[in-house]
């Protein structure tokens, strides 16, 4: 437990630290602007927090970021970047939905039904990339990319066109689900919704998930996918296997938006979650309990952000570059590391070859950063 | 409609063939728009505008070298990251400039040029020879890079760096500098790009007005299986997808629009299935090179 | 003015705590052949890397006609008229052959390509040297012969007036082998020097001028091969002239563990690898595989353990047909596996040594129960193998990285002892250890034979298949050229048949040379 302790308070430190920095060099930037940083940071603390409805706001947007973020992590510790979380949350939701507006079933067994539907929707859409990428070798960035575009469009013309609320003006979105199917609100006065506990319950899944086999058998195809095949894992099955679950995660988030808070189907459910949620997951080290609090403090970020805005007049495009530094100085950490241990290792040896000597470094470098410990 | 996609695409090519997926385009031609106008707009001239946005393209690019050479990062996350900070960097830079206000700034932009004789050929004319001067140069650019990728000594060593860089080093090739090179030329065309969005096609800047055309280019390289004259055909399909829906939907074909819209995503997806399985990506895409592993 | 082009000067080379190459000294004449002999390993590779550039020497100096210079790397080598040829061609498979000559030719300018001309004097070049290689084709069309030649051509088109060649035979078929010194001779006749690094005895005999040994990344000598003999070689290479015998056990049993029959398979360039082999281990006794490395030992192994399929053939453990199963069903049926790299195959370097030790059977119900990983038990076993193995690790906590070779070594060797095998294959198991690991991992190996595991062992170090295996097959061309019963064994004949050397087992007088 003490190691457990021990370990959780090192591998804290660098993202705190690149946090930090990013949070420093945004302050310069503002006092270069003219603005005063205090002032603005203050201000973005007190959007995020001051009050109970706006805590409540942050852990509102803290939902979805998690649970995508815990699905991105999987994928990215077997090494298969998936950036298709936008594309998978919004299958995701149109299948809950669709389920939920489609079938006449008492709410006990429509409800989980469509939390199933969110999941398989989301699953597919990203078991398509991990089948191609097993069958073809196809690049999963590419196509997770793609079908995230794919994705967007087919949510617009379901909410233009079969899907579209008769009776919504014209607008741009489906019927609202009945509702006995909405996620209750947890604190009267708030949005706060019980998909708060489902994150948590997912939470604990993804943690059980590195304790099992088919979690050890994706952390080994991550690593080395010649020391899996040796060990008798089928590479290939993984991989798709993987992405199902990671896609299938982000359906959830999908899901939870949909029963949570908007309670129907409008266009760009999305919102850029995604690409949010990978900082989220890098930033958290890929385990599952840091995800909760770095995505709890990205929430915040952009909580706050808003109100920073409204507030202070600072652009709310200071939240964006934070967190492009942010990651920027998380991935940076590998330089010093780097130095480190050339500076221990290799003293004796100045060729430029000299790096031969760690070569067992080459798992670590061409690591994400996230994967490195 | 297809030379902010175009552009950023024909550097991504110089950049992938050489190894490196530069997934921040996104970020590069957001600063390359607010860098075009910024120019144009404190100084009154449009080609000032021009070399700021290729400038700022550059210089932005040097991040992505940065971290994905000699950091030897994940380049998948190096570019998101570039994208993140491309957007917020560009929007809090206008924010901070011009202030909010009702009314954006605006420039006069770029004219377009009427070629004569050419431009009176019907139905191909209005089509073709209609366009500023940005489009009349990116047909050249794409010519150019066609050439110097093809025909010229610095394109053989790109190639060869983005297909084996043990073999470019042992022959002497400096992979790092090639590879710094390529990202940087990727960040000057994504740049020019971004210089078309806001002094070319627009006459301001808005905020995220790039709105995916970086991914697309990325896309559309693929697509064009690293070529610039079939890039040039890629961006067009992209191109006329939208174009194409607007007169479809305006005319009530049955056919929802949005299909037409996602069609050429689709197909990238197919095109990259057969170029995968022919494997014929650059043999190092996306993988760091070190000298100590041969 | 004297004939030495190049002098190597008390060349020393250290990575980290290994000494690659030690107070090395050679010269080298111009219009001669020099061949550098010796083992694997012996530091004959890093001794030529430093002179094309990519190494630095740690102390040191090469002197270039008489003159001190400082080649930090290949391009300078390469001003300086040094070509070098890589075991691995440094060639880009899309591009044609003029291509790959006219790269890094260049100048830092940006020019047009000139192809036509550049074909032109390959072409020149071709005639003079007398190869026949075509400029416009593709490099992925070329045969491996026609690409060393394109390798060499380049060297010599970009004024190598030193060509240093590693291994350049390995990979070749005897016809080739001839074309290649008619070709080294051509060029050794205009002028120009070679080095030519090889550990078979018979080729440097018959194309070198002088040759030097390495042996341990020390220089032993440098000799006239007219004024040699193979025996001498021989000693000065292994660096004993008697070899010591370990005691072995009686074969006693009959019962045969491991069988296989007209083994055919490709390479991963879908070459044939495998022409046909036939074996068999009885259960307790081991079988030695001796060979020049790249005759289809790799390829072998993979077939053992399910990771390559045949295109024929077919496999037998303890009777049961094994053909056509995948790895896992190989690893359940008693099949373990000492990789021969540890880091890319055996180990994951970034798992800590408890996980590294239970990759084999971590979904069997010894380490797991209802699909979730069982920590406790995964523990006491991690704990197990490290005490009887005596793996010298802060804990089992600790990275496999943070390990030395040795010790990561016996983290595989326990792990694969633990699945209870009945065939062990060990391919290179001692490959990088000290001398203290590669006799612990030999008694290992011993011992498993002694408890009635059929053990194959594949080795490229002679002496150790000859301490150890209770009879030897030699491997070469993905052939067996001959199995070499306990009392047969001896050094020379080895060595004959692993040079594709039928008639060794009886033409006495040709290794004495």
């Amino acid at each position: 437990m003490k190691k457990i302790l021990q370990d959780s308070i090192k591998g804290i430190i660098p993202p705190l630290v690149a946090i930090l920095l990013a949070f420093l060099l945004g302050g310069l930037l503002m006092k270069i602007a003219g603005i005063n940083p205090i002032v603005a940071y203050t201000s973005l603390f007190k959007g995020a927090f001051g009050s109970n409805h706006r805590i409540a706001e942050t852990i509102v947007r803290a939902i979805p970021l998690i649970i995508l973020a815990l699905g991105i992590s999987i994928a990215f510790k077997a090494r298969i970047w998936n950036i298709g979380g936008d594309g998978q949350f919004t299958v995701g939701a149109i299948f809950a939905v669709f389920v939920a507006l489609t079938f006449p079933l008492p709410n006990a067994i429509l409800l989980p039904l469509t939390f199933i539907a969110a999941f398989i929707g989301g699953a597919c859409w990203g078991g398509i990339a991990g089948f191609v990428k097993a069958k073809f070798n196809a690049n999963e960035v590419i196509t997770t990319l793609m079908l995230n575009y794919i994705a967007f469009y087919l949510l617009e013309w379901l909410v233009k066109g079969p899907m579209m609320d008769s009776n919504g003006h014209g607008f741009p979105q489906s019927e609202l689900i009945n509702e006995g199917l909405r996620l209750p609100v947890l604190l009267q006065g708030t949005r706060l919704h019980l998909g708060l506990l489902v994150a948590v319950v997912l939470v604990i899944g993804v943690y059980m998930f590195w304790r099992s086999t088919l979690g050890f058998k994706t952390e080994i195809v991550g690593q080395n996918r010649e020391v899996a095949q040796y060990s008798g894992i089928k590479v290939n099955k993984i991989i798709v296997i993987t992405m199902f679950i990671s896609a299938g995660l982000a359906g959830l988030a999908g899901w939870n938006e949909m029963f949570g808070v908007h309670y129907r189907l409008l266009e760009n459910i999305s919102g850029g979650y995604g690409n949010l949620a990978i900082v989220v997951a890098l930033l958290a080290d890929l385990n599952p309990l840091g995800i909760v609090v770095s995505g709890f403090f990205f929430a915040a970020l952009v909580t706050g952000g808003n109100t920073m805005q409204r507030m202070e007049g600072v652009p709310f495009a200071l939240v964006d570059v934070i967190q492009g530094l942010a990651i920027i100085f998380v991935i940076s950490r590998v330089v010093y590391r780097r130095w480190r241990d050339n500076g221990a290792r290799t003293n004796n040896d100045n060729g430029i070859l000299g790096k031969l000597v760690s070569r067992s470094g080459k798992n670590e470098r061409t690591n994400s950063p996230a994967s490195n410990r | 409609m297809s030379v902010p996609i175009l552009l950023p695409a024909i550097g991504e090519i110089f950049t992938q063939r050489s190894g490196i997926l530069n997934l921040g385009l996104e970020g590069v031609i957001l600063m390359g728009a607010l860098g075009g106008f910024v120019g144009t707009y404190y100084s009154g001239s449009l080609w000032v505008g021009v070399m700021l946005a290729v400038a700022f393209g550059m210089l932005f690019s040097v991040i992505m070298a940065v971290l994905s050479v000699t950091i030897r990062a994940n380049q998948v996350i190096a570019g998101l990251a570039l994208t993140i900070l491309g957007a917020g960097l560009s929007t809090f830079l206008f924010r901070i400039i011009f202030g909010i206000k009702k009314l954006p700034p605006s420039i006069e932009p770029f004219q377009a040029i009427k070629i004569p004789v050419l431009s009176e050929i019907p139905i191909l004319g209005p089509v073709l020879f209609q366009h500023n001067i940005l489009v009349y140069l990116t047909f050249v650019l794409v010519i150019v890079s066609a050439i110097v990728l093809e025909k010229t000594t610095f394109g053989l060593k790109v190639r060869a760096v983005g297909e084996h860089p043990q073999a470019a080093d042992s022959k002497g090739i400096n992979v790092y500098l090639i590879r710094y090179i390529c990202v940087i030329i990727g960040g000057a065309f994504a740049g020019l790009g971004g210089a078309f969005l806001s002094i070319g096609y627009m006459n301001t800047f808005l905020d995220q007005m790039s709105a995916g055309r970086g991914f697309i280019a990325v896309a559309v390289v693929i697509f064009a299986r690293w070529n610039p004259y079939r890039a040039l055909g890629g961006a067009f399909v992209f191109g006329l997808a939208s174009a194409l829906q607007l007169r479809l939907q305006a005319v009530g074909v049955p056919i929802p629009h949005q299909f037409l819209l996602a069609l050429p995503y689709i197909l990238t997806i197919l095109v990259l299935i057969s170029v995968s399985k022919k494997a014929e990506f650059p043999k190092a895409f996306t993988l760091p090179y070190n000298r100590g592993e041969r | 003015m004297t004939d030495i082009v190049v002098t190597l000067k008390n060349i020393t080379k250290t990575f980290g705590t290994n000494v690659a190459n030690e107070n090395v000294t050679m010269n080298l004449k111009k219009g001669s052949i020099h061949g550098l002999l010796g083992e694997n390993g012996a530091g004959k590779t890093t001794l030529m890397n430093i002179l094309y550039g990519l190494y630095k020497p740690t102390t040191g100096e090469i002197l270039l006609n008489d003159q001190r210079v400082d080649i930090d790397n290949p391009s300078k080598a390469l001003n300086l008229g040094i070509g070098m040829v890589h075991q691995h061609f440094m060639l880009v498979r899309d591009f044609t052959v003029v291509e790959n000559i006219v790269l890094g030719q260049e100048t830092k300018k940006l020019r047009f390509l000139d192809l036509e001309s550049a074909a032109k004097k390959i072409e020149d070049l071709c005639k003079k040297y007398k190869m026949k290689i075509d400029p416009y084709a593709k490099i992925s069309q070329l045969s491996v012969g026609e690409q060393q030649r394109v390798e060499i051509l380049s060297a010599i088109y970009s004024g190598a007036n030193i060509l240093i060649l590693d291994e350049p035979t390995a990979v070749l078929t005897p016809q080739e082998v001839k074309e290649l010194f008619q070709i080294l001779r051509l060029m050794r006749d205009s002028g120009k020097s070679v080095i030519f690094i090889t550990h078979k005895l018979e080729e440097i005999l018959e194309i070198g001028d002088e040759i030097s040994v390495l042996r341990d990344g020390k220089l032993v000598d440098t000799v006239k091969t007219k004024k040699t003999t193979k025996q001498q070689l021989t000693n000065m290479m292994v660096g004993r002239d008697v070899l010591f015998q370990f005691s072995k056990a009686e074969v006693k049993s009959d019962k045969i563990t491991l069988k296989v029959e007209g083994l055919y398979c490709n390479n991963d360039k879908g070459l044939p690898a495998l022409q046909g082999i036939n074996l068999e281990i009885k259960n307790n006794e081991i079988l030695g595989i001796a060979g020049v490395d790249g005759n289809g030992q790799k390829e072998l192994c993979e077939i053992l353990t399910g990771l390559r399929s045949t295109t024929d053939g077919r496999i037998w453990v303890c009777e049961q047909e094994m053909s056509d199963k995948t790895p896992k069903q190989f690893i359940q049926d008693g099949v373990a596996h000492i990789p021969e790299d540890r880091h890319k195959t055996g180990l994951v370097m970034n798992f800590s040594v408890m996980k590294n030790c239970i990759l084999k059977e971590f979904d069997t119900g010894k380490f797991s129960k209802a699909g979730f990983l069982n920590f406790k038990a995964i523990r006491k076993a991690a704990e197990k193998i490290v005490k009887d193995y005596n793996v010298k690790t802060s804990s089992i906590e600790a990275k496999v990285r943070e390990l030395s070779g040795g010790n990561q070594q016996k983290i595989i060797l326990g792990r694969e002892i633990n699945c209870v095998p009945k065939v062990l294959i060990a391919n290179q198991p001692t490959r990088g250890l000290d001398i203290g690991a590669t006799e612990y991992v030999r008694q290992r190996l011993i011992k498993q034979k002694e408890q009635g595991v059929a053990v194959l062992l594949i080795s490229a170090d002679l002496e150790e298949l000859i301490q150890i295996s209770d009879r030897i097959a030699v491997i070469y061309e993905g052939k067996i050229m001959g199995i070499l019963e306990r009392e047969e064994i001896d050094i020379e004949t080895i060595g004959l048949l692993m040079a594709g050397v039928k008639g060794g087992l009886v033409s006495e007088e040709d290794i004495a040379g």
